[in-house]
């Protein structure tokens, strides 16, 4: 399998193209001058590991089980039908 | 304009107004509308609620502030069992399992969900256009565009249809909006809300919003939804903002704006000659007022896109109609899943996904992706420095008027562009609240990260002096 990918096919997207008004968003990225270039400065959204929440179970209640369901797009005789699964 | 949840809540307490006639009001207003501000309307709920209210009042209880008030919610905040679409064919037929933790605190406290709200399909856009139920219309005038994303809580508010409406504001959609309807329309310090039950579009700059007719509203809706969550790791602790701490400005000394967002042929003459106008209004009440230095408007528009479209392929790759969602089956999983998403996605929704795969693979992370997060960095430190010598920020909403209907579909990267003012704030985290004053489109108000009251208290100010 070939290791390049074309944006429609990380997307998902059929038949996706580049577009020009991105694009242009990206060339100015592309000149634009850093005062650093290393990304790993990055102090805006880092969390701290003191501070996370419990890691356990919580059961979802009877009635967003239900909503769940209901939001399943496809049923058969009682069963959730999901799409033939990947052959390759 | 005074606080109308305070003069709601005193007709109710004193019996001139039921809470059942007042749901019933609104609730007609909102349906013969013609803004397209509606996605779904919950009358059955709302009316309940009412009742329950009308009741507890019958018998004597005394009711909370918030209790029943009504309000709005843009089509992205789950509310179980409501249709939450993102106004979106994908999710056109989505109903919320469960509830946002700041949508359920205003439940807590009393108030009354009437309508979900018309958006940009999952924030993506700055007019409330790209849309499946009808570009929202200018509550000011009709041909013109509500702003966006959150187009139709703006309206909703504007032309008293809702009391307050939560929008969400990842880029300016919660400001922009608000100047373009002349309400006031508030982007907290991120995380200051809980983002748990909005849809995500770019998580790290994702905020819950109110927007409302007064700065007292706003404070009051804002202490509501505030506060550490458990469910969303980025929100925090922070203390109640009292009215009497907003009453006074004194400790306001200097204030701030950026040259190059004033000195610039982008900006509508106008807009401009209002501002600097402004600026003398504020110099001539004895603050200090000093011209920044800031990074082009390209510059900013670009950082944002760039970091938002990458953020949002990353959140919408779920959206693939395997476990909820209009799923389009084909010939096997891929398909199905290519199919669903280029039949149910808008155009505008398509092209940000698909830029934000460009950025994130291979290649193109480091000269583009990794820049844009440097990038970030350079504008976080610039706002540090800046309010080491300024208390406040002021700007512009917008560097033009509204669009009219139409316009800013047919040319995206323009209407990139129109967000220049609004998305430096978001990508440095910081409280920035709309008034509708100074421009047509309304000023911003700007503080240090964690200083939503100095916004509210400078807002006070410049309410008795433009």
């Amino acid at each position: 399998m070939s290791k390049i990918m074309t944006v429609d096919v990380l997307s998902s997207i059929k038949g996706a193209q580049p577009s020009e008004a991105v694009n242009k968003l990206f060339e100015v990225i592309k000149n634009a001058n850093t005062t650093n270039n290393n990304a790993f400065n990055n102090h805006n959204n880092a969390l701290s590991l003191n501070d996370l929440r419990e890691d356990l179970v919580v059961d979802s209640s009877e009635i967003e089980k239900q909503i769940i369901i209901e939001n399943f797009p496809k049923e058969k005789n009682g069963y959730l039908v999901v799409s033939k699964v990947i052959e390759e | 304009m005074s606080s109308q949840i305070h003069h709601i809540h005193q007709q109710l307490m004193n019996k001139e107004i039921t809470c059942t006639s007042l749901v019933q009001e609104k609730l007609d207003g909102l349906k013969q509308n013609t803004n397209n501000t509606v996605n779904t309307l919950l009358d059955t709920m709302a009316l309940d609620l009412a009742a329950k209210v009308d009741a507890k009042i019958a018998n004597g209880e005394t009711i909370g502030l918030l209790e029943g008030i009504p309000f709005g919610i843009k089509d992205v905040y789950m509310l179980q069992g409501t249709y939450t679409t993102a106004s979106s064919d994908l999710l056109k037929n989505y109903k919320s399992a469960y509830t946002a933790t700041a949508i359920q605190k205003l439940l807590d406290a009393g108030a009354i969900p009437l309508v979900k709200e018309n958006c940009d399909s999952f924030g993506h856009g700055s007019s409330s256009e790209n849309t499946i139920f009808g570009a929202v219309k200018n509550a000011i005038n009709p041909d013109l565009v509500g702003g966006g994303s959150s187009g139709g809580s703006a309206v909703n508010v504007a032309k008293d249809y809702t009391v307050f409406s939560i929008g969400g504001d990842t880029g300016g959609s919660v400001r922009q909006p608000a100047g373009y309807n002349n309400v006031y329309g508030l982007k907290p310090t991120y995380g200051r809300i809980s983002r748990y039950g909005l849809m995500a579009y770019a998580s790290s700059t994702d905020c819950v919003g109110p927007i409302a007719k007064s700065i007292e509203d706003i404070r009051i809706v804002l202490n509501v939804m505030s506060g550490k969550d458990i469910k969303d790791q980025t929100s925090y602790a922070c203390a109640e903002i009292s009215q009497e701490a907003i009453s006074s400005s004194e400790t306001i000394k200097t204030v701030g704006y950026f040259k190059n967002f004033i000195e610039t042929d982008a900006i509508d003459t106008k807009i401009k000659s209002d501002f600097l106008e402004t600026i003398e209004k504020i110099k001539a009440k004895g603050i200090q007022v000093k011209a920044l230095d800031f990074f082009e408007s390209e510059t900013l528009v670009s950082t944002y896109y760039t970091l938002a479209m990458a953020e949002t392929a990353s959140n919408l790759s779920r959206l693939d109609g395997t476990n909820y969602g209009n799923r389009i089956e084909s010939d096997n999983l891929k398909e199905t899943y290519a199919v669903t998403r280029s039949e149910n996605f808008s155009e505008e929704t398509k092209r940000r996904i698909v830029g934000g795969n460009q950025v994130l693979s291979q290649g193109f992370s480091d000269e583009i992706y990794l820049k844009g997060l440097a990038l970030r960095d350079n504008i976080s430190e610039n706002f540090e420095n800046d309010f080491n010598e300024v208390d406040i920020i002021i700007s512009p909403v917008t560097p033009s008027t509204p669009p009219k209907i139409g316009d800013s579909l047919k040319n995206p990267h323009a209407m990139y562009l129109s967000d220049a003012y609004t998305v430096g704030f978001s990508l440095g985290q910081l409280p920035t609240l709309t008034i509708p004053q100074g421009t047509t489109t309304g000023l911003q108000i700007t503080a240090a990260k964690h200083n939503d009251e100095l916004v509210l208290k400078f807002a006070n100010f410049l309410k008795d002096t433009i």
